[in-house]
């Protein structure tokens, strides 16, 4: 064990685990919002994450213009870059989670067909994503280009406050509590909240269930979006199955968090990705996901709902 | 037509007959054909490494082929990926594949671990171009691969010390930080670099990372309060390069070194310029290298690469070896491995290749000196 890196480094190591936290949140949002309304977990959600990846590649080099080994950019030319990043993967992931929901939910839903079933029409459209990108990319890893300089505004106390982290943690925030205030204060969030209470009494009250769930699924797409730009502008690489290790991470913080529960996403993501960085730094990178599960059970065995508790009472306002 | 013509007409056409059934069964014996395996990374993260190295084997069955020799060669691929579990799936298939007499393979440590039960019990031979871990010929380990296993370069008990001596070049007072990504091969190179490090300076921190890992921020940031100057990374291309981005964009200023399974030519591609000055080590010398201009200008023709990847050499070497069988008519499983096992067979360095009983190459072999040098490796010498 080494304790001493974590005195010397403690907040070097906070905001690491806040930025990869803060993904995993963004992400967690995406399977935290469907449960909510469908008492479902949607599995496809990690390639929702693993195609924006790819759409970033998509618009920065085949749309901008910017070869993998470009060098950065600057000004008006980089916000308008990285601005166009993010709200195209975020359209992308949008479009493709309603196109999930279409395809694999919606008829089952209609036919009145188990939740297995879902489950599993979940799980092989995640399974289709993810291997037609495999072969469409032959499982090789791509790397971004690098636009944004990774300059640093300074190190304070060892942590390095540089730029892309930066952007990652406020951004995230930001549309966190966006997030929140959408689903707390407006109409269509009323029904998304409605809907998570009593789909029989939503639709009683004279609100389109399919248009709430589509909604759904497309805040969840939007959130998921942000984190595969967030993502890629810091790790700067994808491969077919990178949705995959950070999906498991994303359900684990909805678990830890209380699944269903938007708040509990958000702080459950942010606690994983601090934990991780925490056992990484003390006991060694190989002890992380068993450290990180460990706490998990044990949570969930003190709690089993979740720090923040169920999906409907947390729904509420 | 009289009597005489048609006896005449028969016995020129019963001659024709039989003559033809002769050519035709010589012409049987002329195709006959045999089929040797390249198993090895083809696809996935590691792909490249595989992609290097078949040229390689591809070339010197070609040579072999442009003979004209009574046996013909066929070369046939299995994509494991440089992963065991792949490996472990497709080797069954390999071993019923009777046609195939010897497996030129495989690339990476855990995918012949992972083949060994296959091939055991197939009397399947392998020759690696580039599996390296020490286990797979340690007689005191239980999963080695005797007797079917060999192996035309050294293994990591020779490249751990060169990858010590190579990150500590020109650094006064060295200390490690050496990371692994807990495979087969990343693993056991790590531990046999530690008493190399230790003699030559200190080791400040070690780390194992899981391969496939996103963030490699947390050992990075040990790494930098750790105080090292040198990082030896023990572990594959993909997460390779993520580490080195990772170290860079920490701030981390000093040396880099890494071992073979790093050292492949998409290297500079993903690390982008983090990985300028990035030093390398492999048990191979380039083959443009050793080979006339002629015989690489015939590599380019047949294989359509320009300049031969990393373990060309050793993939050219592992195919003569069984070339070498095949021209002293050992066609079967059983001749293809005693012939390995007792042969002595011409490298295209010069040098002789015989194995030792468990699959090591008797004398050891070089391990050569690499740097990353913008979007190319550049080969530096004997290390």
């Amino acid at each position: 064990m080494n304790f001493s890196v974590v005195t010397s480094q403690f907040w070097a190591l906070c905001l690491q685990g806040l930025a990869l936290g803060l993904i995993y949140s963004l992400i967690s949002l995406g399977y935290t919002m469907v449960y909510g309304v469908l008492r479902l977990i949607n599995f496809a959600n990690s390639e929702v994450f693993m195609v924006g990846t790819f759409s970033i590649l998509f618009i920065q080099v085949s749309v901008l213009g910017h070869a993998v080994n470009v060098e950065p950019i600057h000004g008006i030319q980089l916000i308008g870059a990285l601005l166009l990043s993010l709200v195209g993967a975020m359209l992308v992931c949008a479009l493709l989670a309603m196109l999930v929901e279409l395809v694999a939910y919606r008829r089952l839903r209609a036919h009145g067909s188990n939740r297995l079933a879902s489950l599993i029409s979940a799980i092989g459209t995640s399974i289709f994503l993810s291997e037609s990108f495999r072969i469409f990319t032959h499982s090789r890893p791509q790397t971004s280009p690098r636009l944004l300089e990774k300059w640093t505004f300074g190190e304070i106390a060892g942590a390095n406050f540089r730029i892309d982290t930066v952007m990652a943690i406020i951004a995230s925030i930001i549309i966190f509590f966006a997030l929140d205030q959408f689903v707390n204060r407006s109409r269509l969030g009323a029904a998304i909240r409605a809907v998570s209470m009593s789909e029989e009494n939503s639709r009683l009250m004279g609100i389109n269930l399919n248009r709430v769930v589509t909604l759904t699924f497309a805040i969840g797409g939007l959130t998921t979006g942000a984190a595969a730009f967030f993502y890629t502008t810091i790790y700067e690489n994808t491969q077919f199955n990178v949705g995959f290790n950070l999906g498991i991470a994303a359900f684990t913080a909805a678990v830890l968090g209380g699944i269903g529960n938007l708040r509990g996403a958000f702080y459950g993501g942010l606690a994983l990705g601090l934990l991780e960085q925490f056992a990484s730094a003390i006991l060694g990178s190989q002890w992380k996901a068993v450290t990180v599960f460990l706490v998990l059970v044990l949570v969930l065995l003190i709690k089993p709902s979740g720090i923040f508790g169920e999906a409907v009472q947390q729904t509420r306002t | 037509m009289n009597k005489n013509s048609k006896r005449v007409l028969a016995v020129v056409a019963a001659s024709a007959l039989a003559l033809g059934t002769v050519v035709t069964s010589q012409a049987n014996a002329a195709v006959k054909e045999v089929t040797l395996m390249f198993q090895g990374p083809l696809t996935g993260g590691d792909a490249q490494l595989g992609q290097d190295q078949i040229p390689g084997a591809i070339f010197a069955i070609a040579e072999y082929n442009a003979t004209n020799p009574k046996v013909k060669i066929k070369l046939e691929k299995a994509d494991s990926q440089c992963d065991g579990t792949v490996a472990a799936n497709i080797a069954p298939g390999v071993a019923a594949n009777k046609k195939v007499i010897g497996v030129i393979g495989t690339s990476c440590s855990g995918e012949a671990r992972n083949s060994f039960p296959s091939y055991i019990a197939a009397g399947l031979t392998m020759v690696s171009p580039s599996a390296t871990a020490v286990g797979l010929t340690d007689p005191k380990a239980p999963d080695r691969g005797y007797p079917i296993f060999h192996r035309v370069l050294a293994n990591d008990k020779f490249q751990a010390p060169a990858l010590v001596k190579v990150g500590a070049k020109g650094v006064t007072s060295p200390k490690f930080y050496i990371v692994d990504d807990l495979t087969t091969y990343g693993a056991g190179l790590a531990l046999y670099a530690m008493p190399a490090a230790k003699k030559a300076g200190t080791i400040v921190g070690t780390d194992s990372v899981t391969k496939g890992t996103a963030d490699y921020s947390s050992v990075s940031t040990k790494v930098k309060a750790s105080g090292a100057n040198v990082v030896l990374y023990a572990g594959y291309t993909q997460d390779g390069a993520k580490f080195v981005k990772s170290l860079r964009d920490s701030g981390y200023t000093g040396v880099i070194a890494a071992g073979d399974g790093v050292n492949t030519s998409d290297l500079p591609g993903l690390t982008g310029k983090a990985g300028e000055g990035l030093r390398l080590v492999a048990p191979d010398v380039p083959f443009d290298l050793l080979v006339t201009k002629e015989k690489l200008a015939s590599f380019t023709k047949i294989t359509g690469v320009k300049v031969p990847g990393l373990y060309v050499t050793s993939t050219y070497d592992a195919a003569n070896v069984y070339i070498a069988c095949i021209k002293q008519g050992k066609l079967t499983r059983a001749g293809i491995q005693s012939c390995v096992a007792q042969g002595t067979f011409n490298g295209v360095s010069g040098g002789k290749i015989k194995f030792d009983r468990y699959g090591d190459i008797i004398g050891g072999a070089p391990v050569g000196e690499f740097v990353v040098n913008g979007d190319k490796i550049d080969y530096v010498g004997i290390a």
